[in-house]
Parts: structure tokens; sequence; C-alpha cells
């Protein structure tokens, strides 16, 4: 049975973090950095009666202001870690030995597994925004990883670009799930097959306009759809940057 | 009918887990001590995160996990 629901920009949670005061060790940059970030899903926070969407757990639209905003280096077991920098340059560094600068268009995805700790800083003046997704991973305690990608807005205009997944995409995780990114500079229709009526994909409007369903999504409005053998989306007008997140339900 | 078999629980806040068949030896938590019989003010060791933000799962180990059984 096909199952939808839509979250729009302003129903998402939102937290504000502090690098000062009881967020000081969880958030650097001390005294004037701050990081904001809006939820679709938050451990396990209820959004709308929804603690997630099928194994995504956390859905973050969130921005570091200041120069050394960052969440500290802290430990993580299992989680599959995703970051997708929107703008500014976000520098990860993690304890697979990886420091890495990544800029808009650039992505990663770092499973924890048996264990890892990760920081994630803007040493910039200028914001840095990205979409953080953690999902769950289909084994515990697997061996941690570090992959990391680049989505090249210009040759994936007007199509699906795999970006993460099990089986397709530059970027391999261990669940059954796959990220994709639709960027188009126009009106056009997307079809989407997910792989069986037990998947289900969540759309995220980065930017632009999205219809689907019936539904018209704007600028940071999401769509969850599950049960369905095709799912139809059409942008609008103008540029149009989507977010789909296929998962097993 | 109850189903009793053994449970993994997965904290949301660091992917950490607990499993009521190895318990916690070194956090006072036996192996078989059930989850619903651990403290309900109980936080992730290595996060800090409430009990009741930890989640129910049925994920299977890796091979050669969990390397403490």
């Amino acid at each position: 049975m096909r199952n939808s629901f839509v979250l729009h920009a302003d129903e998402r949670g939102y937290n504000k973090i502090l690098s000062t005061g009881a967020t000081a060790s969880y958030v650097g940059g001390h005294p004037d950095a701050f990081i904001t970030r809006f939820s679709s899903f938050n451990f396990g926070e209820y959004q709308d009666g929804r603690k997630g969407f099928g194994r995504i757990r956390v859905f973050g639209d969130e921005a570091f202001y200041h120069p050394g905003c960052s969440y500290s280096m802290h430990p993580h077991h299992n989680f599959i870690i995703c970051a997708f920098v929107l703008e500014g340059r976000l520098t990860h560094i993690n304890t697979l030995g990886g420091l890495e600068e990544l800029g808009p268009g650039d992505y990663y995805a770092f499973s924890a597994g048996s264990g890892g700790l990760h920081e994630e800083l803007n040493r910039s003046a200028e914001p840095m925004r990205a979409i953080y997704l953690w999902l769950l991973p289909d084994q515990l305690y697997l061996p941690p990883s570090y992959t990391r990608g680049h989505f090249d807005a210009a040759a994936g205009t007007n199509r699906i670009t795999p970006l993460i997944g099990n089986d397709a995409g530059p970027v391999k995780i261990s669940q059954d799930a796959r990220v994709s990114r639709l960027v188009a500079d126009g009106p056009g229709t997307f079809r989407y097959r997910p792989r069986s009526a037990g998947h289900g994909v969540y759309a995220f409007a980065i930017d632009g306009t999205l219809h689907c369903e019936g539904v018209t999504l704007k600028r940071r409005d999401s769509t969850g759809i599950w049960g369905a053998e095709e799912i139809v989306y059409e942008t609008g007008r103008g540029d149009t940057d989507v977010l789909l997140v296929e998962t097993i339900m | 009918m109850t189903d009793d078999t053994l449970k993994r629980w997965i904290c949301l806040g660091c992917g950490f887990s607990y499993d009521e068949a190895l318990g916690l030896p070194e956090h006072g938590l036996p192996p078989g001590t059930r989850w619903r019989d651990i403290a309900d003010d109980w936080v992730c060791p290595d996060c800090g995160t409430p009990k009741a933000r930890f989640e129910m799962i049925e994920i299977p180990y890796a091979e050669g996990q969990p390397r403490a059984a």
C-alpha cells in the first residue's frame, strides 16, 4: 500500500548549539561560534510522530558559524554518517587517518562500525552549510570505513545521479539504501523506481520547487513515500536541487 | 505471548549498543541483564545519551563480532 508524509521546512526540529556554557565541550570555536540544526529526524526525538524513516535516524540541515566552529572530536559506533556540503568549507577529521577539506558538491560516508571518532570543523569566516544523514548499518561492528565522493552539478543536471549505495554509486555502504541527487535547471519529469514495495524514498528539497503526489515542496520541504512501484518527481521553474534517500523500510 | 528472547539496543546519540546476552560487566551489568532491569537514569557510557533514547534493534553482528563474546 502506498503511504506518504510531508514535512514542511518550518515543521522541523530546531537547535542552536552554542560553543559556550553546557555545550562548550561538544561545539568548538569558543566563544562566538555556534551551530544551527534543522532536523527532519534527530536522535529519536520524534518529528511529527516519526523517529526516522526506514534506516534513516538523523537528517540534519546544519550550518556552522564563525572560524573554529565544530563538533569536537567524539566517538561513534555502527552508524553510517554522511555529510553533503552545500556551502563553505568543511574540514572532516577521523580516526581512520582522514584529514579532509570538502567544499560544495563534496560528500562523504563515514561508517563508524566497530568504533571511530570524528570532528567536523569550519575553519573559515564564511558559514559552512551541510546536510548530515545517519543510517543504521545492516551489520553491527563492521570494520570502520571512510569514503569521499564529489557530485558534479554541471554534469549531473536534469537527471538523477547516484551518490551512495550498497550497489550503485561511487560510495559504497553496508545498508539496503541509496542516496541520489536530482538537480534540474527548469521544469522536468523524473521517475524513480524503488527497489521494491518494501522500500521508501525520502526526498528533501535543498532548493527550488518540487511537485510530487499532488504536493508542492519548496526550499527545505520534504516528503517520504513508501510502498510505491514508481514515484514521479516534477521540478518547477528555475533551479531545483533535491536529495533523495531510498531505504528499506 | 511475550517474546522473551534476549534483545539488543542501540544508542541513538552515538551508535553504542547494549546486548542483553553480553551485558556490560565493566559497567556493573552482568551478562543476561534485561534492558527493563537497567535503571531509568542510566546513560550511554560513551556519550551520555539517556536510556530512553536507545532503540531496540534486530541487526546481526558482522562476522567475527562481538569480540567480547
